[in-house]
């Protein structure tokens, strides 16, 4: 049932990753025999399943992990995928959504605080290039902050996708009989896109105003081992 | 965002030749194939209007410094919208050479890379460095140091410095003891029959590399032990040369690990052994100094000047300064820098050539500020030294102390010290010859002012005896008058007598 819309609000499409590369973030945290497994990948959902086992499989061995982690992974893996493949075959909503992305994670010893617009209507998008980018430009040497910044994004792009299945699926529900576009509303529930029709209008210009020029600058911090440690212990004390 | 004055694009900026089609006013149509999202009207954030913004900005961001690299991440900040977008812009812009196209972001070395110290022209070529030959230690040159002023007396790098030698004591010449297996470098002792050699250690211990080998099997081969010729064994030997004179006995004695023959030919291949052995007269204080090898080496700048000048001055090995003889030069291939400065020295005169040195070693040591004493080896004012070929004792005499007291110099000084002296009598030289052409001009001037007072004379005399010619016509005439005179008056004594009146004038005769 396709809504009807003036120009500039595409019909809805199917869930997908809105970029590129169709592919999950999936995010592992398992504890079992006073040992901890915390990592964050991406995966492609269109693998077959049996790879996760494999992968479960050479992780624990990588890691010398004992074998009870072997099912926890690929059971925390699977359920995830098929959280993922449950919105697939719905509707999305797709229009001009641009939000921000933020970045705050650290990751070793480098610590990353940014902030960007992203398209989500873009689906020529790439977090794996932005995050390349990013780390060739800042000359980030540490080369395990390429894939968490990805990793970052994905997951970013992942919650706002998500939601915006939901939102599709309530505007279709209150937009029943009612004409005309109201591509605004929708972006609005989301709550995070920005007011694009005046930031795009014939009078302002796409030149960010200079008071905003901080928030959107990449940070890059390099900590020492003491603060790593330091952060390390409180993130931990969070997370109980 | 500040708007880009018209002013800033007059400025030129370099793009590769294939992105000429870039204008700023407008949109190409490549731009546009390639961003169809933005020319598509399906958007509101894609418009073209927020293309060329972004290009421009991009840009303009660039050309602010166009020695940077710009790097996506430090323009996404400026600009609002979709990052993979604004990427795929400054991409486009990129791979098109509109940006970060510029010569200083290669990443060459060759622009970063330091020039090397400036190595000036050879030698003029009548002045060769010659290394001693058989010298068995390495002879290095001093460092070379780039030198751009010859003014005053610097030791200017030698850069042509070729140690000639060496070059031909190529490793084929490495002979390998077949016993020891270390380097045969004097004498050697080779098989009859194999090729075998053996040094002389091995020859002597009798380890004659097998067993067959006999002592007699071997000859003595190659130099021998006395040619090759430590720079202490050639120190000692031009003292005892400058001692002795031409006592080779003597002179094998003091150097005594050298035989009299090897003596005399070592210093006949010295570049000026020759010269020490008498074959040119007169004190040669400049040369006195530069008889340890260090300063055969020696070449200076002030070589080429001095070339020029030693063209100019030279003369007839015979008799004074001719006048006005360009003679072929003396610098022929073969003599070195010392042996030049030799002759001139001794073309000049004692007298001057002790002035020069004098002179020449008071301005280095000015420079230098050491005191003159070290140089004072209390001989310099002895002229007693005549031109002729004997008396060579006293000049090996003289020369010796002179050494003697030069000994303690470094090498340095004393090369400054040679050089000095040689360029100070070539300038002497030249004043003498400066001073002949003055007077030279003088007498002819002089005849020239003769020649024209006696044509005036003569035109005087002329004129006088044209006077005389005059006064003599002026009384013929003056008597003339006088005839015409009386002969008028006799003629009217006539008129009268026979009455005519007084109106009667020859108007009335016809």
């Amino acid at each position: 049932m396709k809504a009807l819309g003036s120009s500039g609000w595409k019909g809805p499409v199917k869930f997908r990753m809105p970029t590129a590369e169709n592919l999950v973030p999936i995010r592992l945290d398992i504890q079992s025999e006073g040992q901890r497994y915390k990592d964050a990948f991406t995966w492609n959902p269109s693998d077959p399943d049996n790879e996760v086992v494999v992968f479960a499989k050479r992780t624990v061995k990588d890691l010398k992990l004992p074998s009870a982690f072997i099912t926890q992974i690929a059971q925390s893996i699977q359920s995830q995928l098929s959280d993922f493949r449950a919105f697939e075959g719905q509707d999305m909503y797709t229009g001009e959504k641009i939000i921000p992305i933020k970045l705050d994670l650290r990751v070793n010893h480098t610590l990353i605080k940014d902030q960007f617009l992203w398209d989500l209507n873009n689906f020529e998008s790439d977090p794996e290039e932005f995050a390349r980018t990013l780390c060739k430009d800042l000359g980030v040497e540490d080369p395990e902050v390429g894939p968490a910044v990805a990793f970052a994004i994905r997951e970013q792009l992942y919650e706002i996708a998500i939601q915006s299945v939901a939102s599709a699926r309530e505007s279709r529900l209150s937009k029943k009989g009612r004409r005309g576009s109201d591509h605004g509303s929708a972006s609005k529930a989301s709550g995070l896109s920005m007011d694009l029709v005046k930031l795009f209008s014939f009078k302002s210009s796409v030149v960010r105003k200079r008071k905003d020029l901080d928030v959107y600058e990449p940070v890059v911090d390099l900590l020492t081992s003491e603060e790593v440690d330091a952060l390390e212990a409180r993130e931990e004390r969070h997370a109980r | 965002m500040e708007a880009i004055d018209s002013s800033a694009e007059l400025e030129l900026y370099t793009i590769p030749a294939q992105s000429s089609w870039f204008l700023w006013d407008d949109i190409h149509e490549i731009e546009r194939r390639e961003f169809e999202e933005f020319f598509s009207e399906s958007s509101i954030t894609r418009t073209p209007k927020v293309y060329k913004e972004y290009r421009d900005f991009i840009i303009n961001k660039f050309r602010e410094d166009t020695s940077r690299s710009l790097t996506f991440t430090s323009i996404r900040k400026f600009l609002v919208g979709d990052v993979n977008l604004l990427q795929k812009v400054f991409l486009f812009l990129d791979k098109w050479g509109l940006i970060n196209f510029a010569p200083s972001l290669n990443d060459n070395d060759t622009l970063s890379s330091v020039d090397n110290a400036k190595i000036e022209q050879g030698t003029p070529a009548g002045i060769r460095v010659t290394a001693t030959p058989n010298s068995l230690r390495p002879i290095t040159a001093p460092p070379l140091v780039e030198q751009r002023t010859v003014s005053g007396i610097k030791l200017p790098p030698l850069t042509s410095y070729s140690d000639v030698f060496s070059d031909l004591k190529k490793p084929d010449d490495v002979l390998l003891c077949g016993h020891c297996a270390e380097r045969c470098d004097s004498a050697f002792y080779q098989h009859n029959k194999s090729i075998v050699n053996l040094c002389e250690k091995c020859f002597k211990n009798g380890n004659y590399g097998g067993e067959t080998n006999a002592a007699g099997d071997f000859k003595l081969v190659g130099d021998s032990a006395a040619a090759v010729w430590t720079e202490e064994e050639t120190l000692l030997l031009l003292e005892s040369v400058l001692k002795h004179g031409d006592d080779w006995e003597l002179i094998a004695q003091s150097v005594s690990t050298k035989t009299r023959l090897d003596c005399i030919s070592k210093l006949i291949e010295l570049p000026f052994g020759e010269f020490l052995m008498g074959s040119t007269s007169g004190r040669l204080s400049s040369a006195v100094p530069t008889e340890d090898e260090d300063t055969e080496q020696v070449k200076t700048d002030g070589q080429e000047h001095e070339e020029t000048e030693m063209r100019e001055e030279n003369e007839d090995e015979d008799g004074p300064p001719a006048k006005r003889k360009r003679v072929a030069l003396i610098s022929d291939s073969d003599s070195s820098l010392v042996k030049q400065v030799a002759t001139m020295a001794s073309k000049v005169g004692p007298s001057v050539a002790t002035a020069a040195a004098k002179a020449a070693i008071a301005a280095l040591c000015d420079e230098a500020s050491c005191p003159k004493e070290i140089f004072d080896t209390g001989d310099y004012t002895d002229s007693t030294v005549d031109r002729a070929d004997g008396d060579k004792d006293t000049d090996m005499e003289e020369q010796k102390e002179e050494k003697d007291g030069a000994q303690g110099l470094p090498v340095a000084l004393r090369i400054k010290a040679s050089v000095a002296t040689a360029l100070g009598a070539a300038a002497a030289q030249a004043k003498i010859l400066a001073d002949q052409e003055e007077r030279e001009m003088e007498d002819l001037a002089a005849t020239v002012i003769d020649q024209q007072l006696k044509k005036v004379q003569s035109k005087l005399k002329f004129l006088d005896q044209l006077e005389l010619i005059m006064d003599a016509e002026e009384e013929v005439i003056e008597g003339g008058k006088e005839t015409i005179l009386q002969e008028r008056i006799s003629v009217l004594q006539c008129a009268f007598r026979s009455g005519v009146t007084k109106r009667w004038d020859h108007t009335y005769v016809k």
